[in-house]
């Protein structure tokens, strides 16, 4: 297979609850215009366009059609992509098949949401009313107290059952999801494409937001923010041409198990933070990055944090630790910028959740460590390969990407 | 050009329908055991496993299940969380006191029951703890009859 690589990004100017100045394709237009300054290529050098982002959120349906113009596609194929949380990546992934079948050169992938022209809970409910039947399937009385628990319980209503079994399991503490989600916001303090930055975050801060759902407290739990993000991909023979910098996909892997409340590899509700589609999808893509031992091979990694606890769950299940081992590497400073395995130094999702954008962004952050482009947010060590982790669905569809600094040899 | 106050527009389309979603052979199957106040599940004549309620794809094995068997109605507390919040007319409210909801492993059974908990302190729940179903008073075959568990 022919080398890709990622050989522009941009982002709109900021990440906030509402962009009031702007409509829809013009707030994604600005990530657009951003990515060709951030690259150097102009319309003219885009073959296709993948578009992402979530269904229902803004009750738009055909937003890549709307936008068409917005996005340099007239005249040019387009296809859209919507599998949840996960869009951005899988989006990103389109793009890869694109290339990599040898079909087209260049790919721009536009990702974007505008989360307050929408209602939260109806978005939501977009996407609970084809989960009702999942639900129904296992027994849940959805009209009952139980079910209005476990939807209203939030997101938080599986979710809550994925982090009190995590930590029933680690030997974690409720205590270290405060200080996970205080070091993101710290983080996110630091990166101008954040949404909520804090500076002076503490674990303490953190517990003293009121519980959702035990074990998750408002503080651990992402923002909906408005903003887009837009990212180029080439083949190694137009990268070689327009590009005098690129980050390099190594491998991707997606992995997906049956839908519901829990993590259902067998089609049943099992251990919710179980997670299997995350440590087969991680296989997979070490095994076509030719990675042979993670902890010692990547360098860095963005884990997809809708809820805090998942920063610890997932650098867990993806084997970056032991099973565990996650909230010791917390404890010891580890996860931190400066330290041994810092992780989400964006402030990840938890901080910062335009949701077309959220998966994408793990991505774009990467190839912006590995380019040794993050600014503020740069981490201490030299990053030369990095892990793109992606969640959502109905809670059971995980995508990875791995970037690298230069391109793998055939 | 920059908007110096909000500007929008809200759309009001008048549409009012219902979606109709059939529930299928083995949850009628399922409900109908509740008529009797019995749980019933589907073995996997692959790997053995019971699904509960029961279904008709072991995803694992990739195999029909339709092998139907009834179910103990004791088991253990595999998981729990603690709601504070309820939705109502699509908003969250906080809940009146905190309650339990549980993920139930019926004895013998390889799948998890999601299920209110009731007639326990929260404070006090653990993984691992002994409970049994709680029936409604009258039942008539729907997903509420099966109301919670309780410590047995």
């Amino acid at each position: 297979m022919r080398n890709v690589a990622i050989v522009g990004i941009g982002y709109t100017p900021v990440f906030v609850s509402k962009r009031r100045d702007v409509c829809i394709p013009e707030m994604i237009s600005e990530a657009v215009e951003n990515a060709f300054k951030d690259s150097g290529l102009t319309p003219a050098d885009i073959d296709a366009i993948i578009f992402g982002n979530m269904h229902t959120f803004e009750g738009v349906n055909l937003p890549h059609l709307w936008c068409a113009d917005y996005i340099a596609s007239l005249g040019k194929p387009v296809m859209r992509i919507a599998t949840g949380g996960t869009t951005g990546m899988a989006a990103l992934h389109a793009a890869y098949y694109h290339i990599v079948s040898g079909l087209h050169d260049v790919v721009m992938v536009v990702t974007y949401e505008k989360h307050s022209e929408g209602d939260s809970q109806v978005g939501l409910l977009g996407i609970i009313t084809p989960e009702i039947m999942a639900m129904l399937a296992l027994g849940i009385d959805v009209t009952g107290q139980s079910g209005m628990g476990a939807i209203g319980g939030g997101s938080a209503g599986g979710i809550s059952y994925q982090a009190s079994s995590y930590l029933a399991h680690s030997g974690a503490g409720i205590e270290h999801i405060d200080a996970i989600a205080a070091m993101e916001r710290r983080n996110a303090a630091k990166n101008p494409y954040a949404h909520l930055k804090d500076p002076e975050a503490t674990a303490e801060k953190i517990a003293q937001t009121p519980l959702v759902s035990y074990p998750i407290r408002f503080g651990h739990i992402c923002p909906t923010s408005d903003g887009a993000t837009v990212c180029i991909l080439a083949s190694e023979e137009k990268a070689a041409k327009l590009a005098d910098r690129a980050a390099w996909v190594w491998a991707v892997s997606n992995c997906c198990s049956d839908a519901t409340t829990g993590n259902l590899i067998e089609g049943i509700i099992t251990d919710p933070a179980e997670q299997m589609p995350a440590v087969i999808a991680s296989r997979q893509a070490y095994e076509r990055a030719g990675i042979e031992d993670p902890k010692k091979e990547i360098d860095y990694v963005e884990i997809y944090n809708g809820f805090a606890h998942q920063t610890l769950m997932f650098l867990e299940k993806i084997g970056m630790c032991e099973l565990g081992e996650a909230h010791k590497l917390l404890e010891k400073g580890e996860l931190e910028m400066s330290g041994r395995l810092p992780v989400n130094a964006s402030g990840g999702v938890v901080s910062t959740n335009s949701i077309g954008t959220s998966a994408m962004n793990r991505v774009t952050e990467c190839a912006l460590q590995i380019m040794g482009r993050a600014g503020e947010h740069q981490v201490e060590k030299e990053v030369h390969k990095a892990l793109a982790h992606g969640w959502g669905g109905l809670m059971q569809y995980v995508t990875i990407t791995i970037l690298a600094d230069k391109p793998k040899k055939p | 050009m920059g908007a110096t106050e909000e500007a929008f527009i809200t759309p009001a389309i008048p549409m009012d329908f219902t979606y109709n979603y059939r529930i299928g052979l083995y949850m009628t199957r399922y409900l109908e055991g509740f008529k009797e106040r019995k749980i019933m599940g589907s073995r996997c004549s692959g790997c053995r496993k019971i699904a509960v309620p029961p279904r008709k794809y072991c995803g694992v094995c990739n195999k029909i299940m339709d092998e139907f068997v009834e179910l103990p109605q004791e088991g253990t507390l595999e998981n729990f969380t603690v709601g504070h919040v309820v939705l109502e007319k699509g908003r969250l409210n906080p809940a009146e006191n905190p309650y339990l909801l549980g993920l139930v492993r019926l004895d013998e059974n390889a799948s998890l029951l999601l299920a209110r908990v009731e007639g326990l302190d929260p404070a006090e729940a653990r993984p691992g703890m002994r409970v049994k179903a709680v029936w409604k008073d009258q039942v008539e075959g729907d997903y509420g009859d099966l109301d919670h568990f309780a410590p047995a």
